[in-house]
């Protein structure tokens, strides 16, 4: 019986840390501009594929540094055409319409390129399972836990030490206060989206041996992170990780002890929780909108 | 670079042309790569393709006759919905080369309802109103078909399923609240399909514990509802009944509970990308036990991305690529050569889409008319025996009986090394490999 619960919060925390690492990169982006990639999915799905096609050349470990350019290159891709005009112009939902248009001309394109079925990504890890007294675990699930970690790890890192990083940081306190001490402010803001994306295409290849990789990825995980992120708070790292593991784990547990047919609904029942009880999420600071 | 480039769009105006109007996915592509050369150019690569699709015109002898095929190319379901769209072409190629049907070629009039309800109800509007089709072949997805023939049944139009499986398809428009029922299938409906599977998991191999796992779309809970009544009669119910959402990555809950029950078996109606995460889920807990299931655990999608731990799965099958039969042989080798692979994406799916040409070929030479009730009435009483893929057809349909598909056709397949082979080999041997549906 209690091999059984500790299978299921295993499972759920393999699941709930690719939840984490994509409303990471939500979160990234809400910093510096206070806008959203709702093409963080399509961002996931691009930089998998693209990881797909470069793994058959180069193998696993040497595609990584192509796809996290990659997803650099999308990311700035994205805030350029689609979140700078309405930051510009202050407008409250230009950026929401925007970005979500973007995520559907990235997901045609992907399906007119690799096609629309699931594929099969290669694993760099052997694909048989550990057991570790009685629970069994796939050992590219470990990698994701602790992948996902080190990813997050090292942007907080970059955040806190380089100088680059104290300029996102600064915007993300009071970007006009920031833009006063010259800190070029519209790029930092670029920059911070290039960086949510790599984070979405490093975890598209980090998850796809898992769960394969295709065109129709992006959209359940993307809405799954969003969920995550208002859950934990936009405005925390640790949040996110929480936020993702909580979900992870109470889809399985409700699972398995009550239906497999409202598997779905706790998360969200957790969400319509968080947001009456405290709309900032789990970790999240309120902050007060000044008119 | 500008005389390639008009070279490239003779070469696309002329495939054009010869697809009967209709321009294939790499066509497209080919185009918008070409269109990509140069923004200046666009405008002179628009008229001339617009002259040369002109052009083409007084070029055809006849009249086409336009036939619309409705599926999905896009989306979850697309390599059923491909595999169904190039064995329809083929099969539109081959009569057209053969001079056509009443005289007159065959135009397909090709639309994407990307399997979804409302899209479906759409691009039926459009091919009766607008196309103006003399009928429709297509539909994988039964929910599709079910809202999108209500159009063909008010205008008289026949349709022809050669995926979808649904019991309903072929009875939404009985007598005697309906006059005629103008929906006809090709393919093994799911209560022939769940019948099959209860008969392979309990009589054939002897499992009592049964666990179904269904996806929560309309195809994987009416599925159970059937696969629940057919095990019924063998007087055994499931031990577990799981679900799973579209694109969910994890089932250990599912599975556990599954395991748990003492389950010795598993019984599946979803699709291939689920399918897999199941195989992949019950190789990471150790739990091995059959899989038999619905014809999608066919699908690619299902085998590729569920490697070894697919193999051995189970599903019913009216088509498996084997060349057993001369038809079979030359079907097969005409869709390697023609679409360039080696392993047709769903063999089902291309089979299906191929006969329903000719069974709407051959009911339209023998209504010598292109008119809706024609066809209707010569299909219910096809005086020609129609040697297909699947099968031979003779007297496929009544009036009563639109299922061309009865219950001796399909056989077990089963997936091994990647590849769909006979599950029990001597179903499909000597004159076990030819099964035609019984006379009424």
């Amino acid at each position: 019986m209690l091999q059984i619960l500790a299978q299921l919060i295993v499972s759920g925390i393999s699941v709930g840390m690719i939840y984490a690492v994509i409303a990471f990169g939500y979160q990234l982006t809400f910093a510096t501009s206070k806008t959203l990639n709702f093409g963080q999915g399509e961002a996931l799905m691009l930089g998998s594929l693209v990881g797909w096609t470069v793994v058959a050349y180069t193998g696993y470990w040497l595609m990584l540094p192509v796809v996290l350019a990659f997803g650099l290159v999308q990311g700035a891709v994205v805030e350029r055409l689609g979140v700078r005009q309405a930051i510009k112009t202050k407008s409250e939902s230009g950026w929401i319409m925007a970005t979500i248009a973007l995520g559907i001309i990235f997901r045609n394109l992907a399906e007119n390129i690799w096609g629309r079925d699931a594929l099969k990504f290669p694993s760099p890890l052997p694909e048989t399972p550990i057991a570790l007294g009685g629970v069994r675990v796939l050992p590219m699930e470990i990698a994701i836990v602790v992948g996902a970690i080190a990813m997050m790890a090292a942007v907080e890192l970059f955040n806190r030490r380089s100088i680059y990083g104290k300029a996102v940081v600064a915007t993300a306190n009071d970007r006009d206060a920031a833009g006063l001490m010259g800190i070029n402010t519209g790029r930092v803001i670029t920059f911070s989206y290039a960086l949510s994306s790599l984070a979405a295409a490093f975890a598209g290849v980090l998850i796809a041996p898992v769960t394969s990789t295709g065109a129709a990825m992006g959209g359940a995980l993307g809405l799954k992170a969003f969920a995550v992120a208002i859950i934990g708070g936009l405005s925390s790292g640790v949040g996110v990780v929480v936020g993702g593991v909580i979900l992870g784990i109470t889809e399985n547990l409700t699972g398995y002890y009550i239906s497999t047919g409202y598997k779905d609904v706790p998360g969200l029942v957790l969400l319509l929780l968080v947001l009456s009880f405290r709309p900032a999420g789990l970790f999240g600071r309120a902050t007060i909108k000044k008119v | 670079m500008l005389r390639e480039r008009q070279y490239t769009v003779k070469k696309l105006g002329r495939s054009y042309a010869a697809s009967g109007g209709m321009l294939s996915l790499d066509q497209k592509k080919r185009g918008i790569r070409f269109m990509r050369l140069g923004k200046r150019h666009l405008l002179a690569v628009g008229t001339s393709i617009f002259a040369l699709s002109m052009a083409a015109v007084p070029a055809q002898a006849a009249d086409p006759i336009k036939i619309g095929l409705s599926g999905p190319f896009t989306g979850g379901s697309a390599s059923m919905g491909v595999s169904m769209r190039d064995g329809v072409k083929l099969a539109v190629s081959e009569i057209n080369k053969a001079g056509g049907v009443l005289g007159r070629p065959i135009a397909l009039v090709e639309r994407d309802e990307e399997a979804k309800n409302e899209v479906g109800v759409q691009v039926a509007q459009e091919l009766i109103n607008k196309e103006q089709v003399v009928a429709t072949l297509g539909f994988i997805n039964t929910g599709v078909a079910l809202a999108s023939q209500r159009f063909y049944e008010e205008a008289e139009i026949p349709v022809i399923n050669n995926v979808a499986t649904g019991s309903l398809i072929t009875q939404q428009f009985k007598a005697p609240e309906y006059k005629s029922n103008y929906v006809f299938r090709t393919a093994a409906n799911d209560l022939i399909q769940s019948e099959m599977i209860a008969d392979e998991a309990v009589t054939r191999q002897g499992f009592k514990k049964i666990a179904i796992l269904a996806d929560s779309t309309n195809y994987g809970q009416l599925g159970r509802t059937d696969l629940e009544h057919a095990l019924a009669k063998s007087d055994v119910k499931p031990v577990a009944e799981e679900k799973f959402n579209i694109g969910d990555t994890d089932m250990t809950s599912q599975l556990l509970r599954a395991k748990q029950a003492g389950a010795d078996a598993v019984l599946t109606y979803a699709i291939g990308p689920e399918l897999a995460q199941i195989a992949n889920g019950m190789a990471k807990l150790g739990w091995k036990v059959p899989m038999i299931g619905s014809w999608t655990l066919a699908m690619s999608t299902f085998i590729d991305n569920a490697g070894v731990n697919g193999d051995g799965a189970m599903m019913p099958q009216t088509f498996i690529q084997l060349p057993n039969t001369p038809k079979r042989k030359a079907f097969i080798d005409a869709y390697q050569a023609a679409y360039k692979t080696d392993r047709i994406p769903s063999p089902v799916s291309a089979a299906q889409g191929y006969d329903s040409v000719y069974l709407l070929a051959a009911a339209i030479n023998q209504a010598k008319s292109t008119d809706g009730p024609k066809i209707r009435a010569a299909l219910e009483n096809l005086q020609t025996k129609v040697e297909g893929v699947v099968t031979v057809y003779d007297h496929p349909y009544t009036a009563t009986d639109h299922e061309a598909i009865s219950a001796n056709i399909p056989v077990f397949g089963l997936v091994k090394d990647g590849r769909v082979v006979p599950a029990h080999p001597e179903d499909v041997a000597g004159d076990q490999a030819m099964r035609i549906k019984p006379k009424a």
